[in-house]
């Protein structure tokens, strides 16, 4: 009974954050099964696989040893946690690095691609969905309809190439497409691992404009392509909020139409917020393909890299790794929305 | 010779039966668009070889990017391989991939759902959270994995996209026969001796079963987008099939040369393809369940 009364006392924010930890490790129980199921789904010795053309019978001997692939299944698989635990998440066959380090080494370009997406994402879709709201029956309500029937049906890297074809090759106004900064610039020293801040930190500006420039067409994609969807889910939360029975009050006690969007526009606050969470997991699958077209250097590229490769420890890092952001992420909106939504108990 | 009709209220049957659907689609300029569209698509899968006299997969070193002219349409790619034959060809493996694998997924998932939905026990639940597990991963990432782990080709592509949209339609199943299942024409059916199997697939299936056939459409399309883009990275079909995704990436590397007609066309193919049966699938739901029809704005007055 001590401890229910002591949890009692916590802070809502405490609580919230730990009840959500906990869901954590079943989650990442399950994503790391998943990986490692992946690889069994190999036909064929996964040493073998895992080794590629470099394989000698010794070092095929060695890595069964090491994976204990001698074991059963499930002694395998603890196998695989324990080398997880010790960070140890493979050779990459096409780098020959630690998987681990190849991925901390990319995270920040796809970080910084995501980031900066989501920003305008969000600016164009929930402004959209708004201005449809509050001016309904004009061309900001029409056109935004056709613009998320149409974003829907666009593949994102045709919408790269047409805007590198357009705005590179025709216009000239943005930089090759090749990379975060231009090929004779270093990069600035490390400190966030966004180019952009770090740039800014080491006042250097000559990297800032670079970096700015190259983020400007693959962030325009993703933008174009998912802020349609993005401003399609953010109308119909807009459109639940106004059925809603307080605004039907408002509505009754004779509130104007003004207030009353207002009001809506607050309430729906939280569930906009999940909204953009689920979006900046689902990018990160997304901009594999963005990554590919302008070189960027990412996680994404690595994947497709490993694709390509037959590399399997480092697709399988990749979804690792992917798939624990996405549950990161959503941990940390779920939580925000617990604190923004005060009706929400643990 | 007559057809025995389901007598279901709302049931597509029952307007087909009073032409009302003629009607709507009148009404409707998307819908209607999206109905030309796929008829185009299947003119294209049934009369390829009378569209065009080119060969999809012949490759003529000598005709390599060559622009759109008389003699080739849409022009020709880095191969000299006709575009315009390769989009008319490809329309098949697109069309074959997603509507094998958003069928499969229904037919897999669909039972799952009411499964799921009707019996609640730790096994459902187990069930469902795994559902939603597998929804949690990065569609994309996951795809692009299993694809490449189980070999690059049309049938596994198909497969892989099927195990992903399996989810989508025992979630929606699911959460239909929730409601249903304590409705009193279930407890009725019991009551008289129905078995469960019969309660579940005689008398809530037909009920239940309409929120995943909307999403059929709709899915068809997301579909050919994940093939496209599997595709395009070298996880999907490989050359020289003709596919989508896989010609917008032979034409990747000239766009910034300027070459625009190779990739412009097949994504083209992508884009209406798609939005055809976006179209559909907003129709479908007008037509079957208007009360799920989008509420936009406010109500002034």
């Amino acid at each position: 009974m001590e401890i229910i009364e002591y949890w009692r006392k916590l802070p809502k924010l405490v609580r919230v954050v730990i009840g959500r930890l906990l869901v954590l490790v079943p989650q990442m129980l399950g994503v790391t099964l998943v990986t490692f199921l992946l690889i069994r789904l190999l036909p064929g010795d996964p040493a073998l696989l895992l080794l590629g053309n470099m394989a000698t019978p010794e070092s095929i001997a060695a890595l069964q040893d090491r994976l204990g692939l001698n074991l059963p299944i499930w002694s395998q698989f603890f196998v695989y946690l324990r080398n997880l635990s010790q960070g140890d998440l493979g050779t990459s066959i096409f780098t020959s690095n630690p998987v681990l380090v190849d991925l901390l080494e990319r995270a920040p370009a796809t970080l910084e691609l995501i980031t900066f997406a989501i920003i305008f994402a969000t600016i164009l879709g929930v402004g959209l969905a708004i201005l449809s709201v509050i001016k309904p029956r004009t061309v900001f309500d029409w056109g935004s309809r056709v613009y998320a029937l149409a974003a829907g049906a666009l593949p994102d890297f045709w919408v790269a190439l047409l805007l590198i074809y357009f705005v590179y090759y025709l216009l000239r106004l943005a930089p090759a497409p090749f990379g975060r900064i231009d090929a004779f610039l270093t990069a600035p020293p490390f400190v966030t691992g966004f180019y952009t801040i770090d740039s800014l930190l080491s006042g250097n500006f000559a990297v800032f404009k670079s970096s700015v420039g190259r983020l400007f067409l693959p962030v325009l994609t993703i933008t174009i392509v998912n802020a349609g969807a993005l401003m399609k889910m953010t109308q119909s939360i807009f459109a639940d909020i106004l059925k809603s029975d307080f605004i039907h009050h408002g509505r009754a006690s004779g509130l104007p139409t003004k207030v009353i969007v207002r009001y809506a526009l607050r309430n729906s606050t939280p569930p906009v917020i999940t909204l953009i969470g689920f979006f900046m997991g689902f990018l990160i699958g997304a901009a594999v393909l963005v990554e590919t077209i302008f070189a960027w250097g990412g996680l994404g590229q690595y994947a497709v890299q490993a694709v390509s490769n037959s590399d399997y420890p480092a697709l399988q890092g990749f979804v690792l790794v992917a798939s624990g952001f996405v549950l990161l992420v959503y941990l940390v909106v779920d939580i925000l929305y617990e604190i923004a939504d005060p009706r929400i108990q643990v | 010779m007559s057809v025995q009709l389901p007598h279901r209220q709302n049931s597509i049957f029952v307007l087909l039966h009073h032409s009302l659907l003629v009607r709507f689609f009148l009404r409707r300029p998307g819908a209607l668009i999206g109905l030309l569209l796929l008829f185009l698509q299947f003119t294209a899968i049934l009369f390829a070889a009378h569209l065009t006299t080119y060969s999809p997969t012949e490759a003529k070193p000598l005709e390599s990017l060559l622009p759109p002219s008389g003699a080739h349409w849409l022009g020709t790619d880095v191969y000299g391989m006709d575009i315009f034959a390769r989009i008319v060809y490809a329309t098949r493996i697109n069309l074959l991939i997603s509507i094998s694998a958003v069928i499969v997924g229904f037919i897999g998932g669909v039972p799952l759902g009411l499964f799921i939905g009707y019996y609640r026990g730790i096994i459902s639940t187990i069930l469902m959270r795994l559902l939603d597990f597998i929804q949690s991963f990065p569609v994309f990432v996951l795809g692009m994995a299993l694809v490449s782990v189980l070999g690059q080709n049309i049938y596994n592509v198909s497969f892989v996209l099927a195990i992903l949209f399996m989810p989508v339609f025992a979630r929606l199943t699911r959460a239909e026969v929730l409601s249903l299942r304590e409705r009193p024409f279930v407890s009725a059916a019991r009551c008289s001796g129905a078995s469960d199997s019969s309660i579940m697939f005689k008398h809530i299936l037909p009920n239940a079963v309409t929120s995943a056939l909307i999403q059929v459409s709709i899915s068809i399309g997301m579909a050919i987008l994940l093939t496209a883009g599997l595709s395009f990275i070298g996880a999907g079909v490989r050359m020289p099939t003709p596919e989508w995704g896989l010609m917008v990436s032979v034409g990747a590397q000239q766009m910034i040369l300027g070459v625009w007609w190779v990739s412009l066309f097949p994504g083209l193919a992508i884009v209406l393809s798609v939005l055809s049966f976006a179209l559909l699938g907003d129709a479908m739901r007008d037509l079957y369940d208007p009360t799920k029809r989008e509420h936009r704005g406010m109500n002034h007055g």
